[in-house]
């Protein structure tokens, strides 16, 4: 828990880690339960959104274990000390507003950002549509990553797969 | 969410294409596109990635 942008966030029952490093926005938490994970909201983790079956089923399918899970009861005495530095951090209105004046303002006139990772996914951030082939919408959010390898079983979405193949942006000659 | 004239076309089996206000940065951060519309390579096949040259008709992509 070195890494000062690593987050936790509980409903008192169990603690949700975020590891914001090992992210590669496969989507998967946020297509799965809004409710609970909102990359356009702050905290962006509300566990009172969900009951904490749901929570710990939809944690454990994330790809690269950046979110991950714990019963409080099993909390080591340094992970419980951030509880409470994080529980005072993120009641107080003025980080709130900040927060969300950093978050949401800026995209009311800047452009929606796509990056195109190095041998990984597409990410964009922004307000934005997505559509399918035959022009109906998908599930609108604030952030998504597009599979680029061909590879991912949630197309158009990334899921990890490119690790696993290996795919790299050097052109390969036939 | 509906102010966003962004728009990202999932073509079946095909590109994406981006329309609308955006700008697409390679990674490092430098800005190659800012207006479209701009095809982006899904199959993982093209010659002149990260952009569409047609590959998928010929690699069996149907993602």
């Amino acid at each position: 828990m070195s890494d000062p942008r690593n987050r936790q966030y509980t409903n008192g029952e169990i603690t949700v880690f975020w590891v914001p490093s090992k992210c590669i926005h496969a989507t998967t938490c946020f297509r799965e339960l809004i409710e609970v994970f909102n990359p356009g909201r702050r905290p962006w983790i509300n566990m009172e959104g969900a009951p904490t079956r749901r929570i710990t089923e939809v944690v454990n399918k994330c790809p690269t274990q950046a979110i991950v899970w714990k019963n409080n009861e099993e909390l080591t005495p340094e992970e419980l000390a951030q509880q409470h530095v994080a529980a005072r951090n993120e009641v107080t209105p003025e980080t709130l507003t900040e927060e969300i004046e950093k978050t949401e303002r800026p995209e009311r006139v800047k452009p929606t950002n796509v990056r195109i990772m190095k041998d990984g996914p597409i990410v964009v951030e922004g307000k934005f549509r997505i559509l399918d082939g035959d022009d109906h919408e998908l599930k609108p959010t604030l952030m998504t990553s597009f599979c680029r390898c061909g590879g991912s079983k949630s197309q158009p979405y990334c899921d990890g797969s490119h690790r696993k193949l290996a795919f790299s942006d050097q052109i390969v000659d036939e | 969410m509906s102010d966003s004239n962004t728009r990202f076309k999932v073509f079946t089996g095909g590109p994406l294409e981006v329309t609308g206000h955006f700008r697409v940065a390679d990674a490092a951060g430098k800005i190659i596109e800012n207006e479209g519309p701009v095809y982006l390579c899904r199959c993982g096949g093209s010659s002149r990635k990260p952009y569409c040259d047609g590959t998928h008709k010929r690699n069996g992509f149907a993602g």
